[in-house]
């Protein structure tokens, strides 16, 4: 097969591809459809070579100025499509679309229709994927692809030979295109298909591969998950310190409800630990529980049936983007209601730590609803809490040599008669009494408790945390420790808060009776001294443009790949079905149609007429435009001007413009004489034309006399046919 | 007679002698209806001499040839006055000037006395001698060859000299094919003896009345000054075209005007003569105060000139 009809096909077939995704998506009416399928069926019949369809289509002779009406008439159907039929821009713009696809099939001459009808087809596929979820997208995309691959190939083949494409119309058709030598060899073949299927084995393997990239290699140097400590059964006092320098990110956390809320910092809670043995904090009970599936995906944090305790100042949705870390512990705002994910199975340990079966091997998106505890009035206020046994027999446990804390603890609350007011005491001696510092080693210390607290008096969250609670246990309050982040990024241009590694924290929950766990810190602030300097803000831009990348595209996970592979053999079966329904409803739109229209007809309502003035007057419009050309012609040789001898120099000027459009221009130190040889050397079929209205234009403009009317209005015709030829084949 | 076929008739009939040279044998025509005097400059041999000579004998004139050489007085030129006994008074005798066409051969070898007193013959048609004025004839034309090779003992026109040649022209070696024609001729006679008059005095004067009456559309005026204007203004030129070169292109796009059977001038023609008309008539800006330069180099220098300018439509 010669390059030129190869390319011609594929052209054609590029279009057909995407024309098929748009029908297939059910976005094209039966009444576009159909003739367009017929078009599509002629042009690829034509351009395969059948022999009769080239000689049916060689007879009929059809003037540019037709296929410019057509062209107004699709756009003139917009407009009411728009504004009367379907009323959305999408449906009728594919309307468009497609009216301008056939079109440009019956047009399709030189190489410049040739790239419009890539940009259409292009336009369709993506409409096409806008439009559709299905399966049977995929195999269509394929073929589209493949049949891209080629057609670019021979576009840039046909246009290095110098070739004019065998144009689907009968014009070119008619003026007897030579032959080429230049065939698809078997080589070519395989190389194109090759190279198609190269293409779309890449483009596979990146979908592919992408998710788990994203989640192993570029975000990890090492390859391994995330070391976090404190986020096991056993926490020895002193770890966290170790990772308070290290600024690498854990997870982000978007608060979608909730645009007023104080961003300056919010607690991750992580796990939570009741028994202290003097170095080291541990939970009591390892039992976990099941969450229950309250929908698909969500899960009911607190136990079924359970009400929440005290008073609530709302919920608060987080969306958490979480890293893969090497624990299995979800992080949550205090407390969670709802958890959903794409988990199987979510755990609650006793002390409300999510967790999952085993640590996950991708980073991980899920979003959890936390009711967030206050403390209820009369509590504030009471001076003694009735506790339950079994929150007396957890949660007042101190190791046994507490003595010296128990006697600073009891001389700390002097003052204070309430509960309450006595932990604000030893929050508040904390706080004022103790300096943090991250430095200082105290894992290895027998008693880094009361180190902190006697000795050395700087420590960091976790001595704070340990401190108070022990305090706290040795007063009679229930106290207990908990893990987390505390988070104070927040992203002004993401609308989330990063939280990184050394944003690890610990702090106390102080058990009332009626308000249930209430959060305490009794850590100085720190991080509350946030520079906020250009280069933290252009850092967090970038940040919050990795965010977006992560939820547009890494997201897409291996699970959703899955999904698709699924659906591609389970759509083939929905797409036979949606065929033979296509099929069937074949007569329907028609009726369809008419009943919509004779509906527009009787809702005929005064502001109808504006709309229908205002389609016409845009036609008009559009029609002069077309024609001024013809208009200005007519216009220079039989309206009466002062200057008579200037029409020449109108039509001469008009010329330029004419073929200046063709790609010729006329320097501006060239003579007439010299630009009519110019044109016939660069664009042939114009020459005598150019020639013709060059002599004249001598005759009228250097002259002695005017031209008569006679030679004007040769002049005149001799530019019209200019304007009338084909683009010129370069 | 038709004008155009007079025309054709001389270009025709010049062609048989200088072979494929009808370019050339135009201009010469151009000069002659546009009253303008020719310098045909290059090497020997090329038929310089013998253009002039067909030129002459295809009009039906009187021609002389006046060989130019370093002891040429402005006398042998223009004639002297003799005592003339028997009137008992002086008498003048007119010189070889006193001609419809006159051959000035090797102009360049003469001293710059000889070669002045031509100037004012060439530009006012006329001939003063001790007081007294003669007229010459008409039609007038000089012809001047000069040998660019050349400089020993010769004495290169001054540029005063030069304006008053309204053309200078390169003749150059025919093509193979004409050569060989040329070759193939009969030696017995100087080729261009054998040609007939086709014109007589009087038409030629009819003809240069009609070149006056060539119609200049008053932009070309303006493109013509332009492309003159822009050779005063380049940096590549130390001088610019006159005033009298400007009047010389616009006779002789005239007369090319007539030559093509039209009556009115085009861009064109003033376009293709610039180089010819004004490329004398200029100095180049880097050989500036040399007194010689190339043809070839001062005629691109004013198609580039023309090239910049832009052509009215």
């Amino acid at each position: 097969m010669p390059f030129d009809q190869a390319f011609a096909l594929s052209s054609v077939f590029l279009a057909a591809t995407a024309f098929t995704g748009l029908v297939l998506a059910q976005s094209v009416p039966l009444w576009l459809a159909l003739p367009t399928a017929i078009i599509l069926t002629i042009s690829l019949l034509h351009a395969g070579g059948i022999h009769f369809v080239r000689q049916a289509m060689a007879r009929v002779t059809v003037s540019p100025t037709l296929w410019n009406v057509l062209l107004i008439g699709a756009l003139a159907i917009l407009l009411i499509d728009l504004t009367v039929v379907s009323r959305d821009l999408l449906p009728a713009g594919i309307h468009f679309l497609v009216m301008l696809l056939a079109i440009k099939l019956l047009t399709l001459q030189q190489r410049r229709d040739y790239r419009h009808l890539y940009g259409i087809s292009l336009m369709a596929i993506l409409a096409s994927a806008a439009l559709t979820t299905d399966a049977w997208y995929v195999p269509i995309f394929l073929l589209y692809m493949l049949a891209a691959v080629w057609t670019l190939l021979l576009y840039h083949l046909t246009q290095e030979t110098g070739e004019t494409p065998a144009a689907v119309t009968p014009a070119s058709t008619a003026a007897g295109q030579p032959t080429f030598p230049s065939r698809i060899t078997h080589h070519f073949f395989w190389l194109t298909n090759g190279i198609a299927v190269l293409t779309v084995a890449l483009t596979l393997a990146i979908f592919f591969l992408i998710p788990r990239i994203g989640a192993g290699m570029l975000q990890k140097t090492s390859g391994e998950a995330l070391r976090t400590t404190g986020f096991s059964d056993r926490v020895d006092l002193g770890t966290i310190g170790s990772v308070k320098q290290d600024p690498q990110i854990v997870m982000r956390v978007e608060l979608p409800d909730q645009p007023a809320i104080e961003k300056d910092r919010l607690y991750l809670r992580g796990l939570a630990y009741d028994q202290y043995n003097g170095r080291s904090w541990s939970h009591s009970g390892t039992r976990r529980r099941s969450l229950s599936l309250v929908a698909d995906g969500t899960f009911l944090a607190r136990p079924a049936g359970s009400r929440p305790l005290g008073s609530r100042s709302g919920t608060i949705r987080q969306d958490i983007l979480l890293e893969t870390l090497d624990t299995a512990v979800l992080f949550a705002v205090p407390f969670a209601e709802l958890v959903s994910g794409e988990f199987l199975t979510v755990q609650a340990d006793a002390m409300g730590g999510l967790h999952l079966p085993f640590p996950p091997s991708s980073r991980i998106r899920y979003s959890v609803t936390s009711q967030v505890p206050q403390l209820v009035e009369n509590e504030r206020t009471a001076s003694v809490l009735a506790y339950p046994d079994s929150i007396r027999s957890h949660y007042l446990q101190v190791p046994l040599e507490s003595q010296h804390v128990a006697e600073l603890a009891h001389r700390v609350i002097q003052q204070a008669t309430t509960p309450f007011g006595q932990t604000l005491a030893i929050q508040q001696h904390l706080l004022d009494n103790y300096r943090y510092s991250l430095e200082g080693d105290t894992a290895t210390l027998s008693h880094p408790l009361e180190e902190f607290l006697f000795t050395r008096k700087t420590g960091y969250c976790e001595h704070y945390a340990t401190a108070m609670v022990v305090m706290l246990r040795t007063v009679g309050i229930p106290a207990r420790l908990v893990t987390g982040f505390l988070a104070t990024e927040w992203n002004e241009y993401g609308g989330y808060f990063t939280v990184r590694q050394r944003d690890a924290h610990a702090w106390v929950e102080v058990y009332f009776p009626q308000s249930g766990w209430v959060t305490m810190d009794p850590t100085p602030s720190v991080s509350a001294a946030v520079t906020t300097s250009r280069w933290e803000s252009l850092s967090r831009l970038g940040e919050s443009v990795r965010l977006q990348w992560d939820r547009l595209f890494v997201r897409y996970s291996a699970k959703d790949q899955l999904a698709v592979v699924h659906g591609v053999r389970e759509g083939s079966d929905a797409l036979r079905e949606r065929v033979r329904r296509w099929v069937s409803s074949l007569s329907a739109p028609i009726s369809q149609v008419f009943s919509r229209l004779t509906h527009v007809a009787r809702t005929f309502q005064p502001g109808m007429l504006e709309l229908v003035t205002g389609v016409i007057v845009v036609g008009l419009a559009l029609f002069l435009l077309m024609l001024r050309d013809r208009i200005g012609l007519w216009a220079t040789t039989h309206l009466p001007t002062a200057h008579p001898e200037l029409a020449i120099v109108q039509l001469y000027t008009r010329m330029l413009r004419t073929v200046e459009r063709h790609g010729v221009s006329k320097p501006p130190a060239a003579t007439a004489s010299e630009f009519a040889r110019l044109v016939e050397q660069e664009w042939k079929a114009a020459g005598p034309m150019v020639a013709d209205v060059t002599a004249l234009y001598h005759q009228g403009r250097f002259g002695r006399n005017p031209l008569t009317p006679g030679e004007l209005s040769r002049a005149a015709e001799q530019v019209g046919r200019l304007q009338s030829l084909p683009h010129a084949a370069r | 007679m038709n004008s155009a076929h007079t025309i054709r008739a001389i270009q025709d009939n010049i062609a048989l002698v200088i072979k494929g040279k009808s370019h050339v044998i135009e201009m010469a025509v151009v000069c002659l209806l546009a009253r303008g005097h020719l310098l045909l400059e290059d090497v020997p041999g090329v038929g310089k001499t013998t253009l002039a000579h067909s030129l002459a004998r295809s009009l039906d004139c009187s021609f002389k040839r006046i060989q130019f050489t370093s002891d040429l007085l402005p006398s042998d030129i223009v004639g002297v006055s003799m005592f003339n006994r028997q009137k008992q008074g002086f008498e003048f005798i007119p010189g070889p000037i006193f001609a419809n066409v006159v051959l000035a051969d090797e102009i360049n070898r003469t001293t710059p006395k000889t070669q002045s007193s031509l100037l004012e013959a060439m530009s006012e048609a006329q001939i003063s001698v001790d007081n007294q004025t003669h007229p010459l004839e008409q039609p007038f034309m000089v012809i001047a060859t000069q040998n660019p090779a050349e400089y020993h003992g010769t004495f290169p026109l001054p540029e005063s000299q030069l304006d008053r040649f309204l053309m200078r022209l390169c003749i150059g070696y025919p093509a193979l094919e004409e050569e060989r024609k040329v070759l193939a001729r009969p030696h017995s006679l100087h080729p261009a003896e054998t040609l007939e008059a086709v014109l007589s005095a009087h038409e030629v004067l009819a003809l240069q009345t009609r070149v006056d009456q060539v119609h200049m559309e008053e932009s070309l005026t303006d493109y013509l000054l332009a492309i003159v204007h822009a050779t005063r203004q380049s940096e590549l030129l130390s001088l610019g075209v006159s005033t009298r070169g400007a009047l010389g292109l616009s006779k002789a796009a005239k007369a090319l005007a007539v030559v093509r059977g039209r009556d009115y001038c085009l861009p064109d023609d003033i376009k293709e003569l610039a180089p010819i008309v004004l490329s004398h008539r200029v100095m180049l800006n880097r050989t500036h105060g040399m007194r010689t330069q190339s043809f070839e180099q001062a005629e691109r220098m004013v198609l580039d000139i023309v090239e910049t300018v832009p052509v009215p439509v």
